[in-house]
């Protein structure tokens, strides 16, 4: 049921509206991205998934039970933004801790604490204490705590910022084991190529409204153009083609062609009769950073 | 489990700051200056001779002194059961303020520790209900100040039991008053860490209650000090005042004149004063969980 979520605020007599109206469904499964910019109420929404804050008005569902139910948060992993670990506890004695939160009883917590250790690279560190650990460290010691208890549902906020190319890759081969094991993911980052490589699904979202939702692939389909790659050419040659084809453009890499297949054939039967060589033709596809700041920019919802 | 979980980390964050690290060293002194420094000859109840590291003790009628003293000899007949209360009532005087003291510096910073972003996040993400929480900060820093509280208690009234024969059980008793008395101020404290989010502050208001609580009692015992106020409407608000404060926080001065009659064995404790005490520190503590059950983080 429609989400809304307006925080109070002391100098702001209507307070701030972080979530205005949200529909939406995450199917089991699945891995989704929650995309959008600052203020967009990514994290507002995690947190009334949580109840960790409550909704103005709506009501959300997580696992079939309301937000907060102590059943279904044993089935959840979390790893908040900006996350702030005691700092009296070492990587070990952590684990440990949230694993009893979570419910997970001697031995087999012990066996889980281990291998996360191990998994996580973080066996050599596991006796010192957080406060002395680095953002990557911190990052990924978070993405073991999240995983500890095998949840159904994991839900990440920013689980890479701040961290290196490596450590990124760590945590998205993580993130892909969880996929594997069944785990619903609900991911929220600024990060657009982690989001396209990793989830099926994502929402856009824009000062509380949703803008779109969808599978990545319907939203980056290909639209009717192309990208060229020709081999050098003579000066002038190509020049003379373009100006003979008025949908060819010069792109970053080769050239471009708006248009359906008989338009590209009609190109390539021109670049061909002046003797350009191709190298490859490609359907033209958005990135979802293209997706993502075309949407913001119509900032309509669809 | 997770009521253990909390409790654990509770102490182990409490360790960590080393406030009761601290308390812990001081008290372990005194004991051990006790169990070591203090020679005691009794005999049919009288204190025949008593050595304080190696200085004899005497009395004489302007008091006890140490050392040797050619005019003066001998205890004067002191009573190891005279001599036992008033070790346990300077012991009281001196590291009972001290206990509270160290253990409202050690635990002021528990809840809006807890509170910080990035930390209540992860823990109301967990499978723990809001109450449940709360309840277990609270219950794990009340252990650790009545365990350091009993650890002073309990090991003086057994060193100086078997250095005199003589065994106090109103000291261990003042020790639980004064925990009783510590989770009462607790609660205040917790409850203003909820609604501020801040250590000094919580350090600042409990101690403003503290010295508020004290000085009500002096107006609320004499029942005629608002004839000083001309004023029938002011006098009405002012008696109003000082009785709502008197009743709201806890009774400092009760609670003290409580375990000194604990330690004494003479007169009663003052039950009304202490549990209306630990009916306001129930309400205090109920008012916290109910705010930061409904609170957004």
């Amino acid at each position: 049921m429609s989400l809304a979520k307006t925080y109070r605020a002391p100098f702001a007599r209507a307070g701030v509206v972080a979530l205005r109206g949200l529909d939406l469904t995450v199917p089991r499964g699945r891995t989704f991205g929650l995309l959008g910019p600052n203020g967009a109420g990514k994290t507002t929404l995690v947190k009334l998934l949580l109840a960790i804050a409550f909704p103005t008005s709506g009501r959300a569902s997580v696992l079939g039970r309301p937000p907060g139910d102590v059943r279904a948060k044993e089935r959840i992993g979390y790893l908040p933004e900006n996350h702030r670990y005691p700092a009296h506890l070492t990587g070990e004695q952590l684990l440990h801790h949230f694993g009893r939160l979570s419910g997970l009883r001697g031995g087999e917590r012990s066996r889980r604490v281990e291998t996360l250790l191990r998994r996580v690279r973080m066996e050599e560190w596991r006796s010192v204490r957080v406060h002395k650990y680095s953002k990557g460290m911190m990052q990924r010691l978070g993405m073991a705590q999240a995983i500890l208890n095998e949840p159904d549902l994991l839900i990440l906020d920013e689980p890479t910022d701040g961290v290196d190319p490596i450590g990124r890759r760590e945590i998205r081969d993580l993130l892909l084991e969880q996929r594997e094991r069944g785990a619903t993911i609900f991911l929220n980052s600024h990060l657009l190529s982690e989001v396209e490589r990793l989830c099926d699904r994502v929402a856009i979202l824009k000062e509380g409204v949703l803008l779109r939702e969808g599978l990545v692939s319907d939203l980056t389909r290909p639209r009717s153009a192309w990208q060229i790659d020709l081999r050098p050419a003579a000066p002038g040659v190509l020049d003379a083609v373009l100006s003979s084809v008025p949908d060819l453009r010069p792109a970053a890499a080769g050239l471009e062609l708006s248009g359906d297949v008989p338009a590209l054939n009609r190109a390539i039967d021109a670049l061909r009769s002046r003797g350009l060589e191709i190298v490859s033709v490609l359907p033209r596809r958005d990135s979802l950073e293209e997706v993502f700041v075309r949407v913001l920019e119509e900032g309509e919802p669809q | 489990m997770r009521f253990a979980a909390i409790l654990l980390d509770t102490g182990r964050e409490l360790l960590y700051r080393r406030t009761i690290i601290v308390y812990f060293g001081i008290v372990t002194l005194v004991l051990l200056f006790f169990l070591l420094a203090l020679r005691t000859d009794v005999a049919g109840g009288v204190i025949a001779s008593l050595s304080v590291a190696g200085m004899q003790g005497s009395t004489s009628p302007h008091g006890f002194r140490l050392g040797d003293d050619p005019d003066v000899a001998g205890m004067g007949g002191l009573t190891a059961e005279t001599f036992v209360r008033y070790v346990q009532l300077g012991v009281a005087f001196l590291l009972f303020p001290l206990a509270i003291l160290m253990s409202v510096f050690a635990t002021a910073s528990l809840v809006p520790r807890m509170l910080e972003k990035g930390a209540i996040d992860l823990l109301l993400s967990k499978p723990v209900t809001r109450p449940a929480l709360l309840l277990s900060r609270y219950a794990g820093g009340l252990l650790t100040a009545s365990l350091n509280l009993l650890y002073l208690t309990c090991g003086l009234a057994a060193i100086l039991g078997l250095k005199t024969g003589v065994w106090n059980g109103g000291f261990v008793l003042s020790g639980l008053l004064m925990s009783l008395f510590f989770a009462c101020l607790f609660a205040f404290m917790v409850l203003v860490g909820v609604l501020l989010r801040s250590t000094t502050v919580s350090i600042m208001i409990t101690a403003a209650l503290f010295f508020v609580s004290l000085l009500v009692r002096l107006p609320h015992a004499n029942r005629d000090w608002p004839l000083l106020i001309t004023s029938r409407v002011a006098r009405l608000l002012a008696q109003a005042t000082v009785e709502t404060l008197y009743h709201a926080l806890p009774q400092s001065y009760d609670f003290v004149r409580s375990t000194m009659t604990l330690i004494r064995h003479d007169g009663g404790v003052a039950w009304g004063s202490v549990l209306g005490s630990v009916a306001s520190g129930a309400v205090a503590l109920a008012a916290a969980v109910v705010y930061f059950s409904r609170k957004d983080y």
